[in-house]
């Protein structure tokens, strides 16, 4: 019967197709919507054996995606269980902002920048008017859809914020993203955090690599006070109050310009706003979204103009190139875009003839093997954990 | 999250008082019918979330199944009042805010426009509720924590987690009228200028509302009001025993605020269904609930949750700690 031959519904409404990536906390897939006919991508979450019952950063994602609607925040289609996991359903993004800046090949324009920090802030700034805090901003969680739109994602991590002297985890971000009062241990704070992130990422656009990055909290803190100088008393009121404050030798703040030798005025002006030390003083997304960088020339492009990685069909031309940095490239990326590791090899090789290769492949063409990017670590999550366990005053 | 404007709360989870009243005789009808076909209502639930409805019998004739009489739509609702409060005691034992409280209550009252009593044991999806609430308030306690506390089996919470989440729609972030109580306290100290004293009496009246939300939470007005008339009602009531504000001009002082969606004889006439709602609650006498739970024992069917509760036993560390009443159906729940 050729009923039997179709593959079989998830849920009775989701066609299953291949594996897009290996998450913490389960498999990514892509599949069809027979409902609406999109493409959409399933985050697989292993259910059941857990002491403490459906996986909490699940929740909080599926709790925070289900209240927040924007253009520029990836929508959470569908959350159901089935057979022993819990399937968040999302729209389908092709690629996202990490794969856009490591491309060698892709030249980014001042234009292209500004309208990925533009979508990138727009996003940000819905965020913080419905009170949350996103908490894990960086370039691999920024989606990039077919139509070029770039989206916020994984709110595994994000919070409420508001209540006043509400206790928070200072273990969020990933390190090179870390705001520097995260960093003395701040336990309040707001969203200046995710500001000083989008910082980081509006500089990694322009340098093409991760601006600040450092090899531990303490080594972190030293590329901030190397980049901007060590904090004065006058520029950071309170610093001296944060709970694992140590006192730097005094390092002097190179020009801004020194560091960002290219970039315009406007550019230059938003970035010093965006790293901003007191926390306070830092430049609301708000704001920043009505900093003159973003009337003042050239425009920012068009989101379906903008240059996207190459992808499987299209890469056949750069065959050869391909091949011979395969070596060189290593199974990174394991949280969204690597297929399984040990079917990696098999996957590989098949990269030319499968048109629906998954997108990660696309780092083979990278000829240099870009910096191991820290996460938070399975360390700092644990110790997460235990923060949040007692935060609650 | 503070725009209930765009909630799921608002699109979803508020109902006109015909449409509540529906989906409460829905439930129980379909519990009846379940009833008369299999002889039992009890849907099993396990931990990924699915479900197992009960067969149909094969001998429509047995004797002892005749006897089993359904809970009426009214001995639901004792049934659910009395969870309720249980709901506040678990909360305030544990010393949780009135946030996690509100949160429980709320998801248990979700919870059962979609499922009646006679199907999953209020008593289960009470604690069920009360972890979910804290973890997703960012409170975390765990399951165990919340079952030794009061000497439950922690297992039955993380068995129905799932089962409720789905129940819920994954709807998880609700509005609670504790905040906004806040907010139109320091409104009004702004709105009488407030000075000293009357900064006590604001202070006082906020405490004497809080206390009243806590009620208005257990009417069914959480299912049928936005946070914000709820949060105005408990105040109301509140100010009516304590006359700090001159609460009419209060509230004329709100919807002549732009954009304000109602006028004030249609916020009054509100409050005013609010406070009703308070004064007609009714909770079970210990007489009632005696019966009605007999009844409900029998629904669910006593044999196969006696199987179900002595396996779980075999898995629980402290076993030699409970006694039969803290079994899922057995016991009376008075006290």
């Amino acid at each position: 019967m050729p009923e039997m031959e179709q593959p079989k519904k998830v849920a009775d409404r989701y066609l299953k197709r291949e594996l897009l990536g290996q998450g913490t906390y389960g498999v990514v897939f892509k599949a069809t919507d027979t409902k609406t006919e999109e493409t959409v991508a399933i985050k697989k979450i292993r259910l059941g054996k857990q002491k403490e019952g459906v996986n909490i950063t699940a929740l909080r994602e599926i709790k925070m995606l289900k209240e927040l609607k924007h253009p520029h925040i990836i929508l959470l289609i569908d959350a159901f269980p089935h057979k022993e996991n819990l399937h968040l359903v999302f729209e389908f993004m092709e690629t996202d902002l990490e794969a856009v800046i490591r491309d060698s090949n892709i030249f980014l324009s001042p234009g292209d920048i500004k309208s990925y920090l533009l979508m990138t802030l727009k996003g940000l700034a819905y965020c913080h008017e419905k009170w949350v805090l996103h908490r894990d901003m960086k370039p691999n969680n920024l989606l990039i859809g077919p139509d070029g739109q770039l989206k916020l994602a994984d709110f595994g991590l994000a919070r409420i914020f508001g209540s006043p002297g509400r206790k928070f985890t200072h273990q969020v971000f990933a390190r090179w993203y870390r705001a520097p009062e995260l960093l003395f241990g701040a336990k309040q704070y707001g969203a200046a955090v995710d500001v000083w992130a989008a910082g980081c990422i509006f500089a990694e656009l322009l340098l093409r690599r991760p601006f600040l990055q450092g090899n531990s909290d303490i080594d972190q803190l030293s590329k901030i006070f190397a980049a901007f100088g060590t904090p004065k008393a006058d520029q950071w009121p309170d610093v001296k109050k944060l709970p694992d404050y140590v006192e730097y030798q005094f390092i002097p703040a190179p020009s801004l310009r020194s560091l960002f030798p290219a970039v315009s005025e406007d550019a230059l002006d938003l970035l010093s706003k965006m790293f901003t030390y007191d926390p306070k003083a830092r430049i609301s997304v708000k704001k920043a979204l009505e900093h003159r960088f973003f009337t003042s020339a050239p425009a920012p492009t068009d989101p379906a103009k903008l240059p996207k990685p190459l992808r499987k069909q299209e890469g056949k031309a750069s065959h050869d190139r391909h091949d011979a940095i395969r070596v060189v490239s290593p199974p990174r990326k394991l949280r969204r875009l690597m297929p399984e590791r040990g079917k990696l090899d098999c996957v590989k090789s098949h990269v030319d003839k499968d048109q629906q290769a998954p997108m990660s492949l696309d780092f083979t063409i990278l000829a240099e093997r870009p910096p191991n990017r820290p996460t938070i670590t399975s360390a700092d999550r644990s110790h997460l954990k235990r923060k949040l366990d007692l935060e609650f005053q | 999250m503070a725009d209930f404007q765009t909630s799921t709360q608002r699109a979803k989870w508020i109902l006109t008082p015909q449409k509540l009243a529906e989906r409460y005789k829905v439930a129980n009808q379909k519990a009846v019918q379940m009833l008369e076909k299999c002889g039992t209502t009890q849907v099993e639930v396990d931990a990924s979330g699915s479900l197992t409805y009960p067969t149909e019998k094969v001998d429509a004739g047995d004797q002892a199944d005749k006897k089993l009489k359904p809970l009426s739509v009214d001995e639901e609702r004792f049934m659910r009042a009395f969870y309720e409060a249980k709901v506040q005691e678990v909360c305030s034992a544990f010393n949780f805010p009135h946030k996690i409280q509100a949160t429980a209550l709320q998801y248990f009252k979700r919870f059962y426009l979609q499922w009646s009593v006679m199907q999953h044991h209020p008593k289960e999806i009470m604690l069920t509720c009360v972890y979910a609430s804290c973890k997703i308030e960012e409170n975390h306690v765990s399951a165990e924590e919340i079952g030794k506390g009061i000497k439950q089996d922690h297992h039955i919470i993380l068995k129905y987690e799932m089962a409720v989440l789905q129940s819920l729609e994954f709807d998880l972030i609700v509005y609670a009228p504790y905040r906004a109580m806040g907010g139109f306290v320091s409104d009004m100290e702004e709105f009488v200028q407030a000075r000293g004293d009357e900064i006590q009496k604001l202070e006082n009246l906020l405490k004497a509302a809080t206390a009243e939300a806590d009620k208005v939470m257990l009417t069914d007005a959480p299912l049928l009001f936005p946070p914000g008339q709820l949060a105005l009602a408990a105040l109301r009531i509140a100010n009516g025993a304590l006359g700090v504000v001159d609460f009419d001009r209060y509230l004329e002082n709100i919807v002549s605020q732009p954009n304000y969606e109602h006028t004030a004889s249609e916020l009054t006439k509100f409050l005013d269904d609010i406070e009703s709602l308070v004064k007609n609650y009714k909770y079970p006498s210990e007489k009632d609930m005696k019966h009605i739970n007999r009844k409900l024992k029998s629904c669910l069917g006593h044999s196969s949750s006696h199987d179900d509760s002595k396996k779980r036993e075999k898995r629980s560390k402290h076993k030699s700690h409970r006694s039969s009443n803290d079994t899922p159906n057995g016991g009376a729940p008075v006290g």
